[in-house]
């Protein structure tokens, strides 16, 4: 546990020296949000809501996945791809820790500051604009914050596993851009999944990815009872889970067949 | 402590064809080439050695190198390093060998040094005071003091290279490997490094395997050499014995007091001559040259004397190009 805090530690102290990378990031994502929020506005015209999500819940659904890009990348991480394609995969399988858990430790890290330094000062920006919505209760703001850890959790385990696929070919970066298209649009990413039609959103339910993100928001908004909650947190620990130990899976395979380039 | 047998690394290597319909090909075709990067190889190293692996380009030294850090598995054969089985008891055996690739760092790029030294104790669960002891002495045979809080990514090569052979052995691994240690340095640099090298075998017993392309390197650092030509072990022994072997001569040049028109001499042959100078061949083990010199002076005067060994070079070059030790 030790070596996982260190590594955490020390990855956190690294992407808080990338000032200029996180200004920008911030910035861009700020003024997506906006045009975000203004296309709602539109799109709901007078209606007072669509699926049973009111325009400030669209809104304030706009700005939680806009502070959460950064936090979950869940449409563009391909460090571990460039780590094998570098062959510094070679040093770090050197070391005597599971490779999961090293890079988890060191996602983490990277996760921690996109949310303090991006996600909340991205949310602070948007509360000065938009009238948001805030959790009521420091029962559901606990049950927030959990469903926020575990959507990472789940995020980095889909993440390490499609970015294994560079262990097959020598260019994964279009087969990555396939797959993280899947966890762009049915993690709610683009829509909430509620303003689908009912097929998208049966369709959804059967994968990982609304629990990235479309879940975690409607905790925020209160949209779920007290036992849908908590199926929500088990469904994200579950799946996180599978994605895991497909991850070791496909890892053991891939290593095997392992081609270390350069030398 | 190393024992390798009949091993084998085979790799496919898929056939690209040219151009626009060559691209076409290429999506439904899948031909390959079987590159045999290693093929058939055996032998043992044993604890306390300090061993040279070496060939040309191409030869298979890095994939034999990464067989036994367990990066690679072996398409055939059997490999076996204190009783384990690399790649497949992985991080157990990592944590008893240390290994550095002259042309990639283990180290964290952005980090500066100290943190990624400090993060390896961690991550090689090593006891405080075994880690402050060897890093203090690291830091005074590595001098590492002037860049210790240097991000790695700022380093020159030798530096990153000597932070790189410190962090592979701050968990006291038993055995060292070691690829390329010495591309692209400087000779300081290199000497550095070589004394370093020679030094950790001694001091601490731990066995090193090295692969270099400068045989500068095997002949001042290692006892035992293995030529590895094309996947296969073409020589394992001592250097002196190889040079014995394939050493051709060695070459006495004598400088002549007086101009004497054939100065023949028993047991060597006249290789060349210019002006008063005169290089003569002869074979090692047929005559010594104290011999030689004995019987020169005795017939004729001369003003000076040279002795020269054939070159260690000179003799792996041949090795390769006559393939003289295939058969």
């Amino acid at each position: 546990m030790r070596i996982f805090w260190e590594l955490t530690k020390t990855s956190l102290q690294r992407h808080l020296t990338y000032r200029a990378a996180t200004i920008a990031g911030l910035v861009t994502n700020f003024f997506f949000g906006i045009l975000r929020a203004a296309i709602f506005v539109a799109l709901y015209d007078q209606q007072a809501e669509v699926g049973g999500l009111s325009l400030q819940g669209a809104i304030t659904f706009a700005a939680l996945a806009q502070a959460f890009i950064g936090y979950l990348s869940l449409f563009s991480w391909f460090e571990l791809m460039n780590s094998v394609y570098t062959g510094d995969i070679s040093s770090d399988l050197l070391k005597p820790m599971n490779y999961f858990a090293f890079w988890l430790a060191q996602d983490l890290g990277r996760a921690l500051v996109n949310l303090l330094l991006r996600g909340l000062v991205l949310m602070a920006g948007y509360a000065l604009i938009f009238d948001l919505i805030w959790p009521k209760s420091i029962l559901q703001m606990l049950a927030v914050l959990v469903a926020i850890a575990f959507s990472w959790l789940l995020s980095f385990a889909w993440r390490f596993l499609i970015n294994l696929s560079a262990l097959w070919t020598p260019n994964a970066r279009g087969i990555l851009r396939f797959f993280f298209v899947f966890s762009w649009f049915f993690s709610g990413f683009l829509m909430p999944l509620r303003l689908y039609p009912d097929w998208v959103q049966s369709i959804s339910r059967f994968t990982p990815f609304p629990h990235m993100l479309n879940s975690v928001v409607e905790i925020y908004l209160n949209m779920l009872s007290g036992p849908e909650v908590l199926l929500t947190l088990l469904a994200q620990l579950l799946w996180a889970t599978i994605l895991i130990a497909a991850g070791q899976f496909v890892l053991r395979a891939g290593v095997r067949r392992l081609v270390i380039l350069g030398g | 402590m190393i024992r390798v047998e009949n091993l084998s690394k085979h790799f496919k290597v898929f056939k690209h064809h040219r151009g626009a319909m060559g691209t076409l090909r290429n999506l439904f075709t899948r031909q390959y080439n079987l590159v045999q990067a290693v093929n058939g190889l055996s032998f043992e190293i044993q604890p306390g050695e300090l061993v040279g692996y070496i060939g040309p380009n191409g030869a298979g030294k890095s994939t034999t190198i990464k067989m036994l850090t367990g990066l690679l598995v072996p398409t055939s054969g059997e490999l076996s390093v204190m009783g384990l089985l690399p790649w497949r008891d992985r991080q157990k055996y990592v944590a008893r060998v240390g290994a550095v690739f002259g042309q990639r760092t283990t180290l964290w790029w952005d980090l500066p040094v100290i943190e990624s030294l400090n993060l390896l104790q961690h991550i090689y669960k090593i006891p405080a005071a075994s880690f402050k002891q060897n890093l203090d002495e690291f830091r005074t045979t590595l001098e590492l003091d002037p860049f210790l809080d240097t991000p790695v990514r700022a380093l020159s090569l030798g530096q990153r290279m000597r932070a790189d052979i410190c962090a592979a052995l701050l968990h006291d691994p038993e055995i060292l490997f070691l690829d390329e240690p010495t591309i692209g340095l400087d000779v300081v640099a290199k000497e550095r490094i070589r004394q370093f090298i020679q030094q950790v075998n001694r001091e601490r017993g731990t066995t090193v395997i090295l692969t270099t392309h400068d045989l500068s390197d095997v002949e001042k650092l290692c006892q035992r050499v293995m030529i590895i030509d094309r996947g296969k072990l073409l020589f394992e022994g001592q250097l002196d014995a190889l040079k014995a072997q394939f050493g051709g001569k060695r070459e006495l040049l004598v400088d002549f007091a007086e101009d004497y028109p054939s100065p023949q001499i028993e047991g060597a042959e006249i290789a060349g001559r210019e002006g008063g100078r005169v290089s003569y061949r002869f074979a090692r083990g047929e005559i010594a040259a104290s011999e030689l010199i004995g019987r020169i002076s005795a017939k004729y005067r001369i003003r000076d004397l040279e002795v020269r060994e054939p070159q260690i070079e000179e003799t792996i070059r041949r090795i390769y190009e006559e393939r003289l030790l295939e058969n």
